[in-house]
């Protein structure tokens, strides 16, 4: 589960803020004892050592709340600290090394994603195949093509964030004999093989436009 | 399980078996996958209730499971008939993505259940599909060999990479269109064979 850090100074509880953070902390930790159907709000309330009205207040709907928020915490959460690693990058290998391996590591490494995949994978497997896959990857191509965009152009950044998404959500979903997507050495082995050599004339077709943000 | 789903690729299950699994698909397209009963199976097969638990002792949900494991290995044995005569592995290829895309949006029960029970679906249908990778990446292998690899890649981890493409674009287009050959023969060269097959490029 990825760590969760409380803004610095803030006491748990003395804020709306310092209260959602606490319910989704405590929430996160409960999804990934006992999975979505049965974890309660009461449940929630407990491990985030408040009351069941404070847990109200702060998510009027409820469970279902509770839920659409973590999601979109983790979510948000992920797409910051990818966008970090990312702006990092400074050629195309690096960035998709480093995105892949990012992003493998996240998803094997949620203790509360692992959990439902084993236990209630009808939580999860939905978002990814058939009818709500085709989001997901329009999603995540929206979220990574900016950045691929500094090499592959515009018009190939989000067609080229679908293709690494599949590949990510294929080894990672179900593990390969021949490439580990959370070991970085052999992401390179695997970028350099596949990747590239579907990229590498587009990039140079269209290199990268270094020019300044307008001012 | 997996024993019966990969032999369903190569070689199918007892006659027995596939009688059971074939009336379940039935039931399964007349009701839907939540009210379908072993009841249900056993009479449209004309067979008992015990029958059917001696052939699926896990009841229900074995039957339910077992049934989307057959007709996802259908799936994909009828697309190995659909490319037998195609040439190179890019036209194999090109084949299998259209006619697959092509397959998926007609077939009926797959679509009525996509939008009345995905829930119920969608968690069996993956993990069937994913436990066809190794028998997708054997029927991919002598296809692969016959071409001329790029230096730096091994056939095994090569035909695995490709089946993973296949499953992915099969579940999901994205922003490919895959009615149009073209359009698939571009995807072909650039995304899947490209770091593969030496001299293909990209957008030739």
């Amino acid at each position: 589960m990825p760590t969760i850090t409380m803004s610095d100074g803030a006491t748990p509880g003395t804020s709306t803020d310092g209260v959602e953070r606490r319910v989704l902390d405590a929430a996160m930790r409960c999804l990934a004892r006992w999975g979505v159907a049965k974890t309660s709000l009461d449940d929630i309330a407990r491990e985030a050592g408040v009351s069941r009205a404070t847990v109200y207040r702060a998510f009027p709907g409820g469970k279902d709340t509770v839920l659409d928020a973590i999601v979109a915490d983790e979510l948000g959460r992920f797409a910051d600290d990818l966008a970090e690693h990312l702006d990092a990058a400074d050629d195309l290998e690096a960035l998709l090394v480093v995105g892949i391996t990012f992003a493998a590591r996240t998803l094997t490494g949620h203790d509360a994603l692992q959990y439902l995949l084993v236990h209630e994978p009808e939580q999860v497997l939905p978002h990814v195949s058939f009818g709500r896959f085709d989001q997901v990857l329009a999603g995540a191509a929206a979220l990574v093509a900016p950045h691929l965009a500094r090499f592959v152009g515009e018009e190939l950044a989000l067609r080229t964030g679908e293709w690494v998404t599949r590949l990510v959500l294929s080894y990672t979903m179900s593990p390969s004999p021949s490439y580990d997507f959370t070991d970085a050495a052999d992401v390179r082995r695997f970028t350099r093989s596949y990747l590239l050599s579907g990229l590498d004339d587009r990039s140079t077709a269209a290199p990268p436009a270094p020019a300044p943000p307008p001012a | 399980m997996t024993d019966c789903t990969s032999a369903a690729i190569g070689h199918p299950p007892s006659p027995a078996k596939h009688r059971i699994l074939t009336a379940t698909y039935t039931c399964i397209a007349r009701s839907g996958l939540a009210r379908v009963t072993v009841e249900d199976a056993a009479r449209e097969a004309g067979i008992s209730r015990a029958t059917v638990y001696r052939h699926f002792p896990g009841g229900r949900d074995e039957l339910v499971r077992e049934t989307v494991g057959h007709e996802v290995a259908h799936f994909f044995l009828d697309l190995a008939d659909a490319v037998a005569t195609s040439s190179s592995f890019a036209e194999v290829l090109t084949e299998a993505l259209l006619h697959a895309h092509a397959a998926v949006a007609g077939h009926e029960v797959l679509q009525k259940l996509l939008a009345t029970e995905p829930d119920r679906l969608l968690p069996n249908l993956s993990v069937e599909a994913n436990r066809l990778l190794p028998p997708i990446a054997a029927f991919l292998t002598p296809h692969l060999e016959a071409e001329d690899l790029r230096s730096d890649i091994e056939v095994d981890a090569a035909a695995e990479y490709v089946a993973r493409m296949v499953l992915s674009l099969v579940g999901a287009p994205g922003r490919w269109d895959l009615t149009d050959r073209d359009e698939v023969g571009e995807l072909v060269r650039s995304e899947v064979l490209a770091g593969i097959v030496a001299g293909v490029a990209p957008g030739l």
